[in-house]
């Protein structure tokens, strides 16, 4: 290239890959230590915090839980969680909308996962950035509340499209809201045909124990 | 806001390529971005405009490229469409897949050498 000129660098570099290279030790760290890891997305307020307090009480004392907090400020949750008697850390993302892989990977390294087989990861609540950066999950599971209204896969596609499971939350409400189950499933499997949906109530515990079942297996497939 | 991640690594790698081609100035940046990214291109580059403020790629322009996302009916075939679809854009049908939307890369830089 000669000095002066105008010259086009060819890149074809993808955005967010040292993320992704944060998340392939993560995956790492995990197949090593043989743990199975749930990275927990939803709106604020869907239940991924409820979620993990019906996994707690199922696994209970059937091998270690731990369970990682992802919120942008406060303790809230880890203390709820901590109250379980399982290791539990929070990560305060700050001005971040999202977990970051690394900082995920830091926290992993300082806690003592010698008995741990499931992680939990809680992700900051929001449809949209945690959507794009993989945590080395097994599983990524999206939870839908049927408050929030049917045409969350519509408006936020990327997190319907990347997602292993759907649990479509607080049914017990369906007849007080305007919610289409089947048009949410139609959309969530043109995203991904092979997304498993499931439709729960934790205050009811219809659909609870098939959800708890899923989880049941997927670990013990990684064990 | 999530944006301010992208722009960041946009002008992280912006700037080493430059350096490693001895460039003295990064004039425009294209980009790949599927439409399932969700996001804002004023508000992308409004934040690295921000960010490359006394770097080499200050007054760099963003070029982005849209990536839209690829449906599959059985019945009509392959169509493009620029936002998520419920259903074929075409037959109205509702066995379609959904492919692409989502890439998020940095093509090329052009720059003063």
């Amino acid at each position: 290239m000669g000095p002066g000129g105008n010259v086009r660098i060819e890149v074809e570099r993808a955005i967010l890959q040292s993320a992704d290279e944060a998340a392939a030790a993560i995956r790492d760290l995990l197949s090593e230590r043989k743990i199975f890891a749930l990275n927990l997305i939803s709106s604020p307020g869907s239940g991924k915090t409820t979620l993990i307090e019906a996994l707690l009480a199922r696994f209970d004392g059937k091998g270690g839980v731990a369970v990682v907090e992802g919120d942008i400020e406060t303790e809230i949750d880890a203390e709820r969680i901590r109250k379980h008697g399982v290791q539990v850390r929070q990560i305060n993302t700050h001005s971040a909308c999202h977990i970051q892989p690394f900082r995920l990977l830091s926290v992993l390294r300082e806690m003592d996962l010698s008995e741990t087989r499931l992680l939990l990861v809680e992700n900051v609540g929001n449809l949209v950035c945690p959507a794009e950066v993989s945590l080395g999950e097994d599983a990524r599971v999206v939870l839908l509340s049927v408050t929030e209204g049917d045409e969350k896969p519509l408006k936020y596609p990327l997190v319907f499209k990347t997602s292993d499971l759907l649990v479509i939350t607080k049914t017990d409400l369906l007849p007080y809201v305007t919610f289409d189950v089947e048009r949410v499933r139609r959309a969530a499997r043109a995203a991904n045909p092979a997304v498993e949906i499931f439709e729960v109530s934790a205050t009811t515990g219809a659909g609870m124990s098939a959800l708890l079942d899923r989880f049941e297996t997927l670990r013990a497939a990684k064990n | 806001m999530h944006e301010l991640g992208v722009a960041n690594e946009i002008l992280d790698v912006a700037l080493s390529e430059a350096d490693r081609h001895a460039a003295k100035k990064v004039t425009s940046i294209r980009l790949r971005v599927g439409v399932l990214r969700a996001i804002e291109p004023e508000n992308l580059s409004f934040l690295f405009g921000h960010l490359s403020r006394g770097t080499p790629a200050e007054g760099a322009r963003l070029e982005i490229v849209e990536e839209p996302v690829r449906v599959e009916c059985p019945d009509c075939g392959v169509s493009e469409a620029s936002s998520f679809p419920f259903e074929c854009p075409r037959c109205k049908g509702s066995g379609i897949s959904v492919t692409g939307g989502d890439s998020l890369s940095i093509l090329s830089l052009d720059v003063d050498a």
